[in-house]
């Protein structure tokens, strides 16, 4: 499948933190071309598998997480308006007047509802609404609407992905689905080459609630090095810059005590080779992303993360640049082809 | 099933210092395990072998028995105690409790005079065990000391009140659980946890140990039927419930539904428990070694991590029911 119809069918998909199977049989479906076996593990976790040249060396860990935000149903009130329990960061103030849906026995559209301006009071207008003052109305009764959903449903943004020019895409959970597309493209890129090693391709679940998917997926692997790909904040106005990278300026890598440094050097060698722009960012509390578990697993790996940039980020319209999917997707497709037993054995002298 | 809560609610055992809950826990399995071992965190590991013993990959099923406290962190020198948490500690469930030290000296706690009440913090409060000076207050206690309420159990109706029911009560369903049940093919491990108050530790490495195909947690969740408390669609005496979520583990559908299913088919009361904060040792069996499947059976409860914690018989009852019907069907799932 092509870059951009399997970013468009993962970003559509369900795949709320702990809910993934939809989006993780999208993914599935999709590697299942390209790799040399596919497994899911028991927390969720997609693992393609392609072989390489010395396959009884520990594999080069690829992560990108396939979860997305989103809510659960927490109650239903006698008149059948809804309470939302927040999976992951949320930020309650972009609710009020948005479409959702409810993944339940039917799929179930609703309205988040919002004071009216002319009923609000002047101390009001500068307070956001706490996530438990707001509700979703389906315009249905409780009985009516306990036939189509439950406690503990899933809710998304309903949001179909759309694009502004050839290139810049939108859409709900670009954060992470645009690291699986490049994950996709690596695929892709060595479908019919052969690296030095194995190469363990994950879509990790379960990220935005503290990180866990890349935490059973790393002990079963057991990898010497791995590298993620997450996203970062795209420049916009009103952002500081130093906390930015710029839109079509190619992946960022991240730099700070997750990202070894003689990954570091190979990434930028392979970069300069094959003419793929990048953007270094400092990074020195890199809590948020696969890579921070990854390193910690067992005795240790070395690893290295790369940054997709990424505009409005927890938003229904989080924003991203194809052509920033594919540079990082062949970056690593490049540093895959390269990093050898030898490589690797040197990652620990440094 | 009183007299078993009773003892259990009423032996000390803060995080750490499982030592007395332990061997309270360890009378009453004594003959009903095939094996019991202690392993280096204090869990009480029992297994009930299965007929498939070593061919399929066995079920674990885990309860914590350790219980919050309060550490003494100084003795002034007029003999108030000073303290900080052991476990989730809200200093506004706390003025007026009575506490018990490993000593058997009891006391109560109070707070310096506060002008505005919602500014109290532990630092504010002390443990006044009726000594004139530090060092008679020496002759009962020593720093590091863990104490615990001191509160009886009490049956109010269908209601239990203690102190402890987190998690004394999850212990309490996995001895009766164990009491009644027949052989599976698959083992069976109980697991009498440590430490689960701060930081699910020993449900980690008793998980690691066993590397379980399943692993099932039975806990306190909290009830939302109570007077302008939070949104919460759980409430007591109306089932036990089915963890979907809280902050440690978001369950499998595949275990959820299972459990559903089960409840339903026969016709278990039940509740579907979305927890916005907190979490069970069924969040810790999951991260263990490759990922563990884990579900969680709760046990609504009013006033979590006060001293008088509050549940229903019905919903224990029921949880007690789920859990064989559970284990007595042989459940299919992958290892």
């Amino acid at each position: 499948m092509d870059l951009k119809s399997f970013i468009e069918r993962i970003s559509n998909s369900l795949g709320i933190s702990g809910c993934e199977q939809e989006v993780a049989g999208e993914i599935t479906m999709a590697w299942e071309q390209i790799a040399d076996e596919v497994r899911r593990d028991n927390l969720g976790n997609v693992i393609a598998l392609k072989k390489g040249k010395n396959s009884h060396k520990p594999p080069l860990m690829l992560a990108a997480h396939q979860d997305e935000i989103g809510f659960l149903v927490r109650d239903i009130d006698k008149d059948g308006f809804i309470s939302l329990d927040p999976i992951g960061g949320i930020d309650p103030r972009l609710l009020p007047g948005q479409e959702i849906k409810i993944w339940g026995r039917e799929e179930t559209l609703g309205v988040v509802g919002a004071r009216p301006p002319h009923l609000q009071k002047p101390q009001d207008r500068e307070k956001a609404i706490p996530l438990e003052k707001i509700f979703v109305d389906c315009g249905l009764k409780k009985e009516e609407l306990e036939k189509k959903i439950r406690i503990g449903d899933a809710v998304t943004f309903h949001q179909k992905m759309g694009w502004l020019n050839e290139n810049i895409g939108y859409g709900k959970a670009l954060d992470d689905r645009a690291g699986v597309a490049a994950l996709h493209q690596v695929l892709l890129e060595l479908k019919d080459r052969t690296t030095p090693l194995d190469v363990a391709v994950v879509a990790t679940v379960q990220e935005e609630v503290g990180i866990r998917g890349a935490i059973t997926s790393s002990f079963a692997l057991n990898p010497d090095l791995g590298l993620a790909v997450d996203v970062a904040f795209a420049s916009r106005p009103g952002l500081e810059k130093e906390m930015t990278l710029n839109s079509n300026g190619g992946p960022g890598l991240e730099i700070g005590p997750h990202m070894h440094p003689g990954v570091l050097e190979k990434l930028k060698e392979v970069a300069g080779e094959k003419e793929i722009p990048i953007q270094l960012i400092g990074v020195p509390h890199p809590g948020g992303t696969d890579t921070y578990v990854m390193q910690m697993n067992r005795c240790g790996m070395a690893t290295g993360l790369l940054s997709i940039p990424l505009a409005n980020m927890h938003s229904p319209v989080e924003v991203i640049d194809i052509r920033d999917v594919r540079r990082t997707g062949r970056l690593m497709a490049s540093f895959c082809l390269q990093a050898d037993v030898e490589f690797v054995e040197g990652l620990k002298c440094l | 099933m009183e007299q078993l809560i009773k003892k259990l609610t009423e032996a000390y055992g803060p995080s750490g210092r499982e030592e007395q809950i332990r061997e309270v826990i360890r009378e009453e399995i004594s003959d009903l395990a095939d094996e019991i071992r202690v392993d280096y965190l204090g869990n009480l590991i029992a297994l009930k072998k299965g007929t498939a013993s070593g061919k399929k990959k066995p079920i674990m099923l885990a309860a914590h028995m350790d219980e919050i406290g309060l550490m003494i962190t100084h003795i002034e020198e007029k003999g108030f105690l000073r303290f900080t948490g052991v476990g989730g500690i809200a200093p506004s469930r706390l003025t007026g409790a009575r506490m018990i030290l490993p000593s058997g000296r009891k006391g109560l706690i109070y707070h310096e005079p506060l002008k505005d009440s919602s500014k109290l913090t532990l630092e504010k409060m002390y443990l006044d065990i009726g000594v004139e000076t530090e060092e008679e207050a020496r002759e009962f206690v020593t720093i590091g000391d863990i104490a615990v309420a001191d509160e009886p159990f009490i049956v109010l109706g269908n209601r239990f009140l203690a102190k402890a029911l987190d998690d004394r009560i999850g212990c309490a369903i996995l001895i009766l659980v164990l009491q009644q049940m027949e052989k599976t093919s698959r083992d069976l491990y109980f697991v009498f946890t440590s430490q689960e108050e701060v930081g699910l530790r020993g449900a980690r490495t008793s998980a690691f140990g066993i590397d379980p195909g399943l692993g099932l947690a039975v806990d306190v969740t909290m009830a939302g039927d109570t007077p302008e408390v939070k949104k919460m669609d759980v409430k007591l005496g109306a089932g036990a419930a089915i963890k979907v979520k809280d902050s440690s583990l978001i369950t499998s559908p595949l275990i959820r539904d299972k459990m559903i299913e089960i409840a339903e088919n026969e016709k278990i009361p039940y509740q579907l428990e979305v927890l916005p904060r907190g979490g069970t040792d069924a969040g810790g069996i999951s991260l263990t070694r490759e990922g563990v499947l884990a579900g969680c059976v709760s046990i609504p409860c009013r006033y979590v991590h006060s001293p008088g914690e509050m549940v229903d018989r019905r919903d224990v009852e029921g949880a007690v029911k789920l859990l064989e019907k559970m284990l007595q069907q042989d459940l299919e799932f992958p290892g």
